[in-house]
């Protein structure tokens, strides 16, 4: 009986269509693109793409000769990238070009300052906080 | 073309996939308030103790939790250094930030 209310939620609720409610936490909203940002630099080849990319737009199969991977390994990582958020496109005629987002480093180091410890001192509302 | 880093990769990549987990996110931001035993995350972050001890193992490998016995229990913190070089390294990539200061020709 306990089971069959639940399918039946399912299938009625939208609630459930954007899966499953999570544990509520402080970090709760941002937690999930949180993780594809880090995701996203913790391979080394995108690392390189990113060294790239940081020093001018480059295009497609110029990130794969300076880089040396492959073009089809290269467009893979330029597509996780861009899912991630951490580069945009556009394109030029035929070509696209690549360039960072400098919003989303910000964001990643704003994250990386905020669960630096002592960082919160005196804002923190949790008991026992140091 | 040689390209400048100023990390080893493979180091540098190992602090990122630490952080690219929900949970390991949750567990470094409870990290960040006081170091906290096993037990304590295990309650809050309500994951089973096989779980947690693994991404706990992939967060102290890239360096970025060390580990504290006191009798029986082992108390985990964040360590400071790590989290600062990862943050040095994402705003060296940022654009604009080396122009001037590099050695590639075309750098703008």
């Amino acid at each position: 009986m306990r089971r069959s209310f639940w399918v039946r939620l399912a299938r009625k609720s939208r609630f459930w269509r954007g899966g499953l409610p999570r544990f509520p936490h402080p970090l709760h909203i941002q937690l999930a693109p949180v993780a594809q940002w880090f995701h996203a630099a913790s391979d080394t080849t995108r690392l390189d793409i990113l060294e790239l990319l940081s020093q001018r737009e480059r295009c497609q199969s110029e990130i794969a000769r300076l880089t040396g991977a492959p073009q089809s390994n290269v467009s893979f990582h330029l597509r996780v990238l861009k899912e991630a958020g951490l580069i945009t496109e556009h394109r030029d005629g035929r070509r696209r070009f690549y360039g960072l987002r400098g919003e989303t480093l910000d964001n990643m180091v704003a994250v990386i300052q905020f669960v630096s410890p002592g960082k919160h001192r005196g804002t923190c509302l949790l008991s026992g906080c140091q | 073309m040689t390209i400048a880093l100023r990390a080893e990769p493979a180091r540098v990549a190992s602090w990122f996939h630490a952080l690219a987990d929900e949970t390991r996110v949750k567990i470094v931001e409870m990290l960040s308030h006081k170091e906290r035993c096993v037990c304590e995350l295990e309650q809050v972050l309500g994951i089973a103790q096989s779980r947690l001890s693994f991404h706990i193992k992939v967060l102290k490998d890239a360096g970025l939790i060390a580990d504290r016995k006191e009798g029986r229990w082992m108390f985990y913190g964040l360590q400071r250094e790590t989290l600062d070089h990862i943050a040095a390294y994402t705003r060296s990539v940022k654009p604009g930030k080396h122009a001037g200061s590099c050695a590639v020709a075309c750098c703008d």
